[in-house]
C-alpha cells in the first residue's frame, strides 16, 4: 500500500516532468507571465492577464519575433504572496526558460520574485502593478522596471489637482496594504505642505462587511471629501457604497485603483456624479485610444484596474527582445532603448512598423497606453495622470494632472 | 458624536453583521457540537450558497430573496454529499483528519466558485439603496429583511431542536453521543440531517452577506475566522451561544474603531475572544469542553 | 528545455521544501508529541522573519533596526524571539485544550499579522523590510542557490537530530505519555504544565528559525507571506499527511504538498492557454481532491507515528 502510492506519486512526477520537457520551437521566445490569479487579488487578475495577452496577440499577429518565431507565455500564479511568487517565477525562469517575467502583480511578490528570482537569474522582470517604493530600492542589475508609476508620484499630482480645483479639506480612507497606504502617506505629505487639512485619516482591513463606522469616524472632522485608496472591485466599492448610502461624504476621490468598471456597474453611473478618479495615461493620448479599442474589441473592459500598465509591460518586453536579437544579456539595455527619447515614436499595437524599424537599425521610442515609460536609473516611471469623471456609463478624461 | 449617530452608525451596523455572522457561528457550532471538529469549509460554502442564490435570481429575474431557499435546499444537499463523500469514512479516526480534510473540501468549493462564476465583485441588486428612518434610526429595507430572516431562522431552529424528535435525537448526540446510540438514536441520520441544516444554514449566511454587501469568491473564507470567534466565545454547541457570539462580535467590531485605529478592527474579535476564555473558559453560555 | 533548467528548480524547490519542512518538525513537536492544536504557525513563523530581518538588515528612516549584524546572529535572534513571545502565549493558552487552544492561537496569530502589517515603526508595515542580506548571495545563480540548500539541509539536519535523540530520551517518553494518558502521567507525578509550555516553546522556535531562513532567502518580508492560508494550514497539511508523531514524516509530507503544488501546475499548464486562467483555479481544485485522496487511503500518513496509538483523540 505504502510503497503503490509512493510509486504512483513518482510516477505521476516523472510523467509531469516528461510532458514538460517537451522541447519549445527553436524560434520562439518564452516569457512568464505571473499574477495573482488565485489570492486576494483574484478579481484583479484576469483582465491584466488578458491586457498582456493582446500585446502578445498584436506581436504574433504582426510579425512575430525575429524571423517567424513567436513571443509564447507561460502563465504562472503568484497569488499575491512570496512563496508562490518565487515558485512560480523560478519556473518559469528555469523549466519553460523565459527570458522575462511580466507581474507579478502583488508588491510583495514582487520584491521576493525579483531578489530571489529574477536578478540572480539574469531575467528582465517588468511589473504592471507592483506601486511599492521598496521596489525602486532593490539591487537590481538593472533588471528589474515596472510600467506603472509608484505610489508616490501617484499620491502627490493627486494632493496638487485637489488643491488646484479648491479643495481644502478631506478625510483619507486608505487599504492597509503597500498599494492603498503608499498613496496615502504621499497625498497626506503633499496635500498639507500645500496648506490643505487632513480632518481624518484612517486604514481599513480589506475584506470587512462593514465599513461604516470606519466612515462615521473619519465624518467626525467635517470634511465633504472622502478620498479612496482602494480597489474599485473590491474593498474600495463597499466603502464607496456605504458613504454614499449613507451621506457621509459629498465628494468622492480615487486613485487608479478605483477607476474600475465594477464601480459603476455596481453603483449605477447617476449615483457617481461626484466620483472622480486619477489614473496615469500616455502624453500621446492617441496610443491609450487604440489600446481602448482593441481591448474592448476583445471583450474586456479597458476601465479595469491596470490593463493598460499590463499591455505595456507585456508590448516593451516584446520591443526589448525583438532589439536584443536572441541575446538575452542585452535584455535591459535594449529595453531601456526602445522606451526612451529620442527615435521614433511608437504606438500600443505598432509591433510591425516597431519591428520594421528595429530591423533597420533605427532608433525607437514606444509611448504606451499607460504612458510614456522613460524609466529612470531605477527602472522606475514617473507617470503622466489625467483626472477622469464618470459620465455616460465609463469614466471620460477631465485633462491632465500636475 | 450624538447617540442617534452611534445607534446608526455603530450599533445597526453592527447588529446587521453580528446576525449574520450568528447565522454562520450557528452552523459551526452544531459541527462542533455534534460531529465534534472544526469545519473550515463552512464560509466557502455560504460563497457557494450565495452564488447558488444569484443565479437562481438570475434564473428567475425576481427579487433575490427567491434565491434563498432554492440556495439553502442546494447547499443542504451538497454539505450531505460532501459528507458521504469526504468525512464519513473518517468518522473514527482523530478528528484532525477531517479538520484537514474540511480545508481540502474549502478549496474544492472555492475552486468550483471560481470556475462557474468568476471571480468578479457582483451584487444582487444594482445601485444603492439610501435608508429609511424609523424614530431617527436609519435602516434600509434589506436591513430590516436581513434581521427578520435571521430571527426566523433562529427560532425555527431552537424549535426544531427542542420539540421534534429529530431534533431532541440532536441534542441528545451532541451531549453524550454514546448514550444516544444506546438509547436508539440513530447516528448516522442525525449526522445527514445536521449537515443538511448546517448547509442551509451556510446559503443563509453567504447569502444574506451578499444581500448587504457584495459577492466575490473570497467572502466566504473570510468570513471563517471571525465566525468561529464567534462560536467558541457563546460557547461550543450552544445555538443561543453563537447567536449571542455572532452579535457581539459584530457589533465589537462595529465600536472598535472608536478606540483603536481602523486597521485593527479585525482583531477586535479574537481580543474578545481572549478575554473570555480567560474568565469563562467554557463560553459565555457554558458551552461543552472538547 | 533542458536538464539544467530542471535542476535549478529542483534546487528551488529543495529550500522551500525545508523551510516547510522545518515548521512541519516545528509543529510536530507541538502536536505530534504533545497534542497542543497550535493553528497559529504563521505568527511564529513572523516573528522570527521579521526579528532576523531587523536584526540584519540596514538603516531604514522611522523604523527600529540598521543593526546590520552578521546573519548567524540574526538567526539566533529569530530563534530567541519566537521562543520567548510563545512563552507568554503558551502561559496563558495552555490551559485551553484542544480546539479552543486552536482558536485562541489563530487569534494570537492574527493579531500578530496585524500588528506587523500596521506599525511602521517597527516592521515597516505593509511596506516590509528590504535590503535583508543573504548568505552566499554574491555568487552567480546557480551556486548561490545551491549554497542555500546546502545551509537549509544543514539546518533542517541539525534540527531533526536533536529532536530525534530528544524523543528517544525519557523526556520524550515522557512527553507521549503526557499526550497519551494525561491522568496517568500526572499521578506518576509529572508537572504536565511545564513540559507542555517547553514543547510548545521549543517548537515555536524552530517555526522562527524557519522564518529567518526564509527572509534571507527571498532578501525582503512583506506582511502577504505570513498568510493564514500558506503559513499555518499549508503546515498542518504536510504535518497530517506525511505522519504526525514522526519527524521523518513532517518532513515528507513537505516534500509531498509542494511536489503536488508544483505538479499540479504543471499538470494543469498542459491545458490551452485560452483556458490558462481557469486551469489556475482548477489546480487549486486539484490540490484539495489529492489531499481527500490521501486522507482516504493513508488516514494515519504516508509515514506514521512508529509507536502505534491505544486510542484516537
Amino acid at each position: 500500500m505504502k510503497l503503490k502510492s509512493t510509486a504512483a506519486l513518482i510516477g505521476s512526477i516523472i510523467g509531469a516532468s516528461l510532458l514538460a520537457a517537451t522541447p519549445a520551437h527553436a524560434q520562439n521566445v518564452k516569457i512568464g507571465l505571473l499574477s495573482g490569479i488565485t489570492g486576494p487579488i483574484a478579481a484583479m487578475a484576469p483582465p491584466m492577464i488578458a491586457a498582456s495577452q493582446l500585446a502578445v496577440a498584436h506581436v504574433n499577429e504582426q510579425g512575430g519575433i525575429g524571423k517567424g518565431g513567436k513571443l509564447e507565455v507561460v502563465v504562472g500564479d503568484s497569488a499575491c504572496n512570496p512563496q508562490n511568487a518565487t515558485d512560480a517565477a523560478t519556473k518559469a525562469v528555469n523549466i519553460d526558460r523565459a527570458v522575462g517575467i511580466v507581474g507579478p502583480a502583488c508588491s510583495g511578490a514582487v520584491l521576493a520574485a525579483a531578489n530571489s528570482v529574477a536578478v540572480p537569474a539574469g531575467a528582465l522582470l517588468i511589473t504592471a502593478s507592483g506601486t511599492s517604493p521598496q521596489i525602486t530600492s532593490i539591487n537590481d542589475k538593472d533588471l528589474v522596471f515596472r510600467t506603472v508609476p509608484s505610489d508616490d508620484y501617484q499620491g502627490r499630482a493627486l494632493a496638487r489637482t485637489l488643491k488646484g480645483r479648491d479643495i481644502t479639506k478631506v478625510a483619507v480612507a486608505f487599504l492597509n496594504n503597500d498599494y492603498g497606504k503608499g498613496l496615502a502617506e504621499a497625498f497626506k505629505a503633499e496635500f498639507e505642505s500645500l496648506g490643505g487639512t487632513i480632518a481624518g485619516y484612517s486604514g481599513h482591513e480589506g475584506s470587512k462587511a462593514s465599513y461604516r463606522s470606519d466612515l462615521a469616524e473619519l465624518a467626525k472632522g467635517g470634511a465633504d471629501t472622502l478620498v479612496i485608496f482602494d480597489y474599485g472591485d473590491g474593498t474600495g466599492l463597499t466603502i464607496l457604497r456605504q458613504a454614499l448610502e449613507n451621506n457621509f461624504f459629498k465628494t468622492f476621490i480615487g486613485a487608479d485603483g478605483m477607476k474600475s468598471d465594477a464601480v459603476i456597474r455596481e453603483l449605477g453611473a447617476d449615483n457617481l456624479g461626484t466620483f472622480f478618479t486619477s489614473s496615469p495615461v500616455g502624453e500621446a493620448s492617441s496610443s491609450l485610444e487604440s489600446f481602448n479599442k482593441a481591448f474592448t474589441a476583445a471583450g474586456q473592459s479597458p476601465d479595469a484596474i491596470f490593463t493598460t500598465t499590463s499591455y505595456d509591460a507585456a508590448f516593451l518586453m516584446a520591443l526589448a527582445i525583438e532589439k536584443a536579437g536572441g541575446d538575452n544579456a542585452k535584455l535591459a539595455e535594449s529595453l531601456r532603448a526602445v522606451s526612451s527619447a529620442p527615435g521614433e515614436p511608437i504606438m500600443a499595437g505598432e509591433w510591425a512598423k516597431a519591428k520594421k524599424l528595429i530591423a533597420e537599425g533605427k532608433d525607437i521610442d514606444y509611448k504606451g497606453a499607460a504612458g510614456d515609460h522613460e524609466f529612470d536609473k531605477n527602472g522606475d516611471v514617473p507617470g503622466t495622470y489625467a483626472f477622469f469623471k464618470v459620465s455616460g456609463g465609463t469614466y471620460e478624461s477631465l485633462g491632465e494632472m500636475k | 458624536m450624538t447617540f442617534i449617530d452611534f445607534i446608526n452608525f455603530h450599533i445597526v451596523p453592527g447588529v446587521v453583521l453580528g446576525s449574520i455572522y450568528a447565522v454562520g457561528a450557528i452552523g459551526i457550532t452544531m459541527v462542533f457540537g455534534i460531529l465534534r471538529f472544526a469545519h473550515l469549509a463552512h464560509g466557502d460554502l455560504a460563497t457557494m450558497g450565495a452564488f447558488i442564490a444569484l443565479s437562481t435570481m438570475g434564473l428567475f429575474g425576481a427579487s433575490p430573496w427567491v434565491g434563498l431557499p432554492v440556495a439553502m435546499i442546494f447547499a443542504a444537499a451538497i454539505a450531505v454529499g460532501i459528507d458521504k463523500t469526504f468525512y464519513d469514512y473518517l468518522r473514527d479516526r482523530p478528528k484532525i483528519l477531517t479538520v484537514m480534510a474540511s480545508l481540502g473540501v474549502a478549496l474544492m468549493l472555492r475552486s468550483v466558485v471560481q470556475v462557474v462564476w468568476g471571480v468578479d465583485s457582483t451584487t444582487y441588486q444594482r445601485g444603492i439603496v439610501r435608508p429609511d428612518e424609523y424614530f431617527g434610526i436609519l435602516l434600509r429595507d434589506r436591513e430590516l429583511y436581513t434581521l427578520l430572516a435571521v430571527a426566523t431562522i433562529v427560532i425555527g431552529l431552537e424549535a426544531f431542536l427542542r420539540k421534534s424528535k429529530w431534533g431532541k435525537a440532536m441534542r441528545a448526540m451532541s451531549d453524550n453521543p454514546d448514550l444516544a446510540r444506546l438509547s436508539g438514536v440513530d447516528n448516522r441520520h442525525v449526522t445527514m440531517l445536521t449537515w443538511a441544516i448546517v448547509g442551509a444554514l451556510c446559503a443563509a449566511a453567504g447569502f444574506l452577506l451578499g444581500l448587504n454587501n457584495e459577492l466575490n469568491s473570497m467572502m466566504g473564507w473570510h468570513l471563517l475566522l471571525p465566525m468561529f470567534a464567534a462560536a467558541i466565545l457563546g460557547g461550543v454547541g450552544r445555538v443561543e451561544g453563537a447567536l449571542l457570539g455572532g452579535l457581539i462580535v459584530g457589533i465589537a467590531e462595529e465600536l472598535s474603531v472608536l478606540i483603536l485605529p481602523g486597521q485593527y478592527k479585525a482583531a477586535t474579535a479574537f481580543v474578545i475572544l481572549l478575554l473570555i476564555l480567560l474568565v469563562r473558559p467554557r463560553g459565555l453560555l457554558n458551552g461543552k469542553v472538547l | 528545455m533542458e536538464l539544467i533548467g530542471l535542476a535549478n528548480y529542483a534546487i528551488f524547490m529543495g529550500i522551500l521544501i525545508g523551510i516547510y519542512a522545518l515548521l512541519a518538525l516545528g509543529l510536530n513537536i507541538q502536536w505530534g508529541l504533545t497534542g497542543l492544536f497550535n493553528a497559529g504557525i504563521a505568527g511564529f513563523f513572523a516573528v522570527g522573519a521579521y526579528a532576523s530581518a531587523i536584526i540584519t538588515s540596514p538603516h531604514v528612516a522611522g523604523r527600529v533596526g540598521g543593526f546590520e549584524l552578521p546573519i548567524v546572529v540574526g538567526w539566533m535572534g529569530a530563534i530567541v524571539f519566537a521562543g520567548l513571545i510563545a512563552w507568554p502565549i503558551g502561559k496563558v493558552c495552555l490551559r485551553f485544550r484542544s480546539d479552543y487552544l486552536a482558536i485562541a492561537t489563530i487569534g494570537v496569530a492574527e493579531i500578530i499579522r496585524l500588528v506587523i502589517k500596521s506599525e511602521d515603526w517597527l516592521t515597516g508595515s505593509s511596506r516590509g523590510i528590504t535590503g535583508i542580506p543573504r548568505p552566499f548571495g554574491e555568487l552567480d545563480y546557480v551556486a548561490s542557490q545551491l549554497a542555500y540548500l546546502g545551509l537549509v539541509i544543514a539546518a533542517v539536519a541539525v534540527v531533526y537530530f536533536l529532536l530525534e535523540r530528544q524523543l528517544k530520551s525519557p523526556w520524550g517518553r515522557m512527553m507521549r505519555a503526557i499526550r497519551d494518558n494525561e491522568a496517568a502521567a500526572a499521578a506518576m507525578g509529572k508537572q504536565i504544565e511545564a513540559r507542555r509550555l517547553q514543547a510548545f516553546i521549543f517548537g515555536a522556535a524552530v517555526m522562527g528559525l524557519a522564518g529567518a531562513l526564509f527572509v534571507h532567502f527571498n532578501r525582503s518580508i512583506t506582511p502577504e507571506a505570513i498568510d493564514p492560508m500558506i503559513a499555518t494550514f499549508l503546515i498542518w497539511i504536510m504535518l497530517i499527511l506525511g505522519g504526525s508523531g514522526n519527524n521523518r514524516g513532517a518532513i515528507l509530507g513537505a516534500i509531498v504538498i509542494w511536489l503536488l503544488w508544483s505538479v499540479s501546475e504543471m499538470i494543469t499548464d498542459r491545458l490551452p492557454t485560452d483556458v490558462a486562467l481557469q486551469a489556475k483555479y482548477i489546480r487549486i481544485f486539484v490540490v484539495g481532491l489529492a489531499l481527500q485522496l490521501v486522507l482516504r487511503f493513508r488516514p494515519e500518513g504516508i509515514l506514521p507515528e512508529e509507536q502505534a496509538r491505544q486510542t484516537a483523540r
